[in-house]
């Protein structure tokens, strides 16, 4: 029999989140009943609903086939201040198998689900949800396909929508702001951008995970119910749904990056300091910016969390084709000098062709950008002349 | 709306065509069914999709959703285009009406993108306009056999510091054909060859950029009959630090470089820092052929052979392990690193200046270029014009600014078939504001740098599959 798991939507705001899981009082919505379903034979179908996955309500947020696992990462892209609540989903009687630095390999027929919402006033993180869209990665046996879906106005269904969109988003931030997001959808061929690696020059380009790393997944979640918080990793492996994984206390984690979003670079301790901006930097960047990154070659700035060369981490390293995105500035990184570095520029800044990451940001992400800042200032001062 | 094979939109209404959301050019016969006069899927005998201008959405859906080996054919008008249209399939075939009558427009654009933004073998984009694209006009990137033919990209405000980057971007691929183009008023380069190998660029021309052409980390390209006017810097050619595409093989020949005194409308970087009426450089470059070109009015020079030091002075920054590097490069006998395994590419060597034509250049040198080399030939020329060739020594163990004899050329710098123009070296090591060491400026056949050939063969032709 299956049992939906009812999962109230991740908040930005530490402090909102714990209350907000908290509450988890039913909602009178169901999970869908039935099984998953992905045919892998067929064309990818119109509506999200097919897959019966989860059901969403605007005003209770996600219920889950019991199939299908949610998950959160210690820290996250961030994607013009979007909520997004992520799942794992395996066939029944497969299993992931886990891998220490490369993401969780997952067979045929899995579906990892990304979906992304506002609520119309962060100050009020659980009421008055929009969800905009659901992106999906199928795995079939030749790799990941994606698919990214558009929730229509009714909130009843999305639809496969390979051209993406680019929609104007209003609301109102934690801080009573009102903000306007010209939010990316991206095109179907876009995720390519993220998703892409090449493992040397002129070698095909494969999709690939980004988030479902063990060092992003190990991190406690609260699954509610009679499972209540638990370890995502242990959790998978629990269900079956993951084999070949230690205890996650022998498994490094990146940084959660919740206390920075409420508090600030100031609450991160000075020892810890790396290990935040790199975790930063590995979720946001890295995606690109490594060495089978498609652009982190072009660039040769490399910003995954294992990068050790200093140069091309862009300590005193010159962009070599970053056109007005080096705003006026000469050194990725200079010690010491945030305000000198491109890296920090690129970060902050919401100039259009100027901004960092390339793709899914229309504004600021304040903390993000005070963490590099902080990251910068810190190091042994280099004036790199 | 869009039409498989091209045979429904031959019989397309009139009514479904004015209902397309877009902008028709002012020629009549665009407004007939009949309209993709100059390309159609009627002729193309692989899969082919046509797609009626102005439909922007369309174009999006199905760039989205093609097989490889796909010629989309767009008809004429404009593109009011949303995002970038990005492809990521083998063998698309993006074809225009021309130039001037199908245009992609970018300028609506509100995120961060490209115009056209392609990874996939055997790409060719033919007789169309990109225009006003936020960052790069046409990106080309990891892709092996490329096709530009007759297209433009441009930006529609001169001088623009918010101009996109790139206007025509091959990157990181191989095979690569660009010609009949034109690249305009990009923030940076223009039309901007990086990281690839086997590559001919020629037949067009670059205007009101602030680098014309840039031939970057590149293997084997051979740049002739394009025309670079009206830029901040014509046609240059180097390599960055720390790329693992060491660039060699590169000849400019038979272009026409000329009235390259746009104001530097950079935002800053390498490019930042060319000077006003640059006609060519060479920088950190190796098996260079400048031949046969015509120089004329850039007022700060035309020709300058440089060390990889003038940018970037830690010549740790230049060593890559020899593991790393693609393409042959034993032959190069390059500069060894600090530690065994690891070579260096800042220098430039191995370069040949011969039969160019120089007119009216290097008169009036930039005295703002942030490096201070304009100011510094300014100094130097004394009221006389800037050598047409300018070598800086700072590579050569001996340099003297009288003695033929106390100069080395262990660099193999070769300009005595270059007999049109003057010759200047330098050591900028040895310059500075308050002690101006005198260039050394011997007649031609410029002894030593007078040798006529590189070392090893000359620089092949170019020869893609």
């Amino acid at each position: 029999m299956r049992t939906p798991q009812l999962v109230i939507p991740f908040v930005v705001a530490s402090a909102l989140a714990a209350a907000a899981c908290g509450a988890s009082a039913p909602t009178g919505e169901h999970g869908p009943s039935g099984p998953v379903v992905v045919d892998l034979d067929a064309a990818p179908p119109t509506l999200l609903s097919a897959y019966n996955l989860f059901t969403w309500a605007p005003t209770s947020g996600f219920e889950f086939n019991d199939r299908v696992v949610p998950y959160d990462v210690n820290t996250a892209l961030f994607s013009d201040d979007a909520l997004k609540q992520r799942a794992i989903y395996v066939p029944d009687g497969a299993t992931a198998s886990f891998d220490a630095d490369q993401p969780l390999v997952f067979p045929v027929g899995s579906v990892i689900l990304k979906n992304f919402y506002f609520p119309a006033d962060f100050r009020a993180p659980g009421a008055d949800l929009r969800l905009i869209e659901t992106r999906l990665m199928v795995r079939h046996a030749d790799g990941w396909h994606p698919l990214p879906y558009i929730w229509d106005e009714t909130q009843h269904d999305a639809v496969l929508s390979p051209a993406g969109e680019v929609r104007a988003i209003s609301f109102i931030d934690a801080a009573g702001a009102s903000q306007v997001a010209s939010y990316l959808i991206p095109e179907r061929n876009q995720c390519q951008s993220c998703h892409g690696r090449q493992d040397s020059p002129g070698a095909a380009v494969e999709l690939v995970l980004i988030g479902v790393k063990a060092r992003h997944l190990n991190r406690a979640y609260d699954y509610g119910g009679r499972v209540g918080v638990r370890n995502q990793l242990d959790r998978l492996a629990e269900l079956g749904m993951l084999t070949g994984a230690p205890a996650a206390a022998a498994i490094a984690a990146a940084y959660d990056f919740r206390s920075i979003e409420a508090g600030g670079p100031a609450v991160v301790p000075q020892a810890a300091l790396d290990d935040a901006a790199r975790s930063y930097l590995d979720i946001n960047c890295a995606h690109c910016h490594n060495p089978q990154g498609v652009q982190g070659m072009t660039s040769q700035l490399f910003l995954n969390h294992d990068s050790t060369d200093l140069f091309h981490l862009g300590v005193c390293k010159r962009p070599g084709s970053a056109g007005l995105g080096n705003g006026g500035l000469v050194f990725d990184i200079v010690p010491g000098d945030p305000e000198a570095s491109i890296l920090y520029f690129r970060t902050d800044t919401t100039k259009v062709g100027a901004m960092m990451p390339l793709l899914g940001r229309s504004l600021a992400h304040s903390r993000g950008a005070e963490l590099l800042h902080a990251w910068i200032a810190a190091m042994p001062a280099n004036p790199c002349r | 709306m869009l039409h498989a094979n091209g045979m429904l939109n031959k019989r397309a209404p009139l009514a479904m065509l004015l209902s397309s959301a877009g902008l028709f050019c002012g020629c009549g016969d665009d407004l007939l069914p009949n309209h993709f006069t100059a390309a159609s899927c009627a002729e193309v005998k692989t899969r082919c999709v046509q797609v009626e201008g102005g439909d922007s959405a369309g174009l999006l859906t199905l760039a989205n959703s093609i097989e490889a080996g796909t010629t989309i054919v767009l008809g004429p008008g404009t593109f009011m285009m949303t995002n970038q249209l990005t492809l990521r399939t083998a063998g698309v075939h993006l074809l225009g009406q021309g130039i001037d009558r199908t245009t992609l427009d970018f300028s609506a654009v509100t995120t961060q993108a490209n115009g056209v933004d392609a990874v996939g073998d055997d790409f060719l984009i033919q007789d169309l306009t990109v225009r006003d694209a936020k960052k790069d006009g046409i990106r080309v990137e990891s892709s092996k056999g490329v096709v530009f033919r007759r297209i433009r990209a441009t930006w529609t405000t001169p001088s623009s510091s918010s101009n996109g980057a790139y206007g025509i971007y091959p990157v990181k691929s191989q095979n690569v054909l660009v010609e009949l183009s034109r690249a305009e008023n990009a923030s940076d380069a223009g039309l901007y060859v990086g990281q690839c190998q086997h590559v001919i660029v020629r037949n067009n021309t670059v205007t009101g950029n602030v680098a014309g052409l840039e031939i970057e980390n590149t293997q084997f390209a051979d740049v002739h009959d394009n025309t670079a006017e009206d830029n901040t810097g014509g046609i240059v050619v180097f390599d960055l630090p720390g790329n693992p595409i060491v660039g060699r093989d590169v000849r400019v020949r038979n272009n026409i470089i000329r009235n390259n005194n746009h104001v530097n409308f950079a935002s800053g970087g390498t490019v930042g820092s060319i000077p006003v009426g640059t006609g060519t450089f060479a920088m950190a470059s190796r098996r260079v052929e400048i031949t046969g070109n015509t120089y004329q009015n850039n007022k700060t020079g035309d020709i300058a052979l440089i060390s990889g030091l003038v940018v970037e002075p830690d010549s740790t920054k230049w060593t890559l392990p020899t593991a790393s590097l693609s393409g042959t490069y034993a032959d190069l006998a390059l500069m060894p690193g600090a530690t065994t395994g690891t070579v260096m590419n800042f220098r430039s060597e191995n370069i040949l200046v011969s039969g160019n034509h120089h007119t009216g250049s290097g008169t009036s040198p930039d005295l703002h270029d942030p490096l201070g080399i304009g100011a510094l030939l300014a100094a130097q020329s004394d009221g006389k014009p800037v050598d047409s060739v300018l070598y800086d020594a700072l590579e050569e163990p001996r340099f003297h600014s009288t003695d033929s004899s106390l100069n080395s050329n262990d660099r193999h710098i070769c300009v005595g078939g270059n007999t049109g123009g003057t010759f200047a070296s330098l050591d900028l090591r040895e310059q500075s504001a308050t002690s101006l060491v005198p260039f050394f400026r011997p007649a031609a056949p410029f002894k030593p740098f007078d040798c006529t050939a590189l070392t090893g063969a000359p620089v092949g032709d170019v020869i893609l599959p």
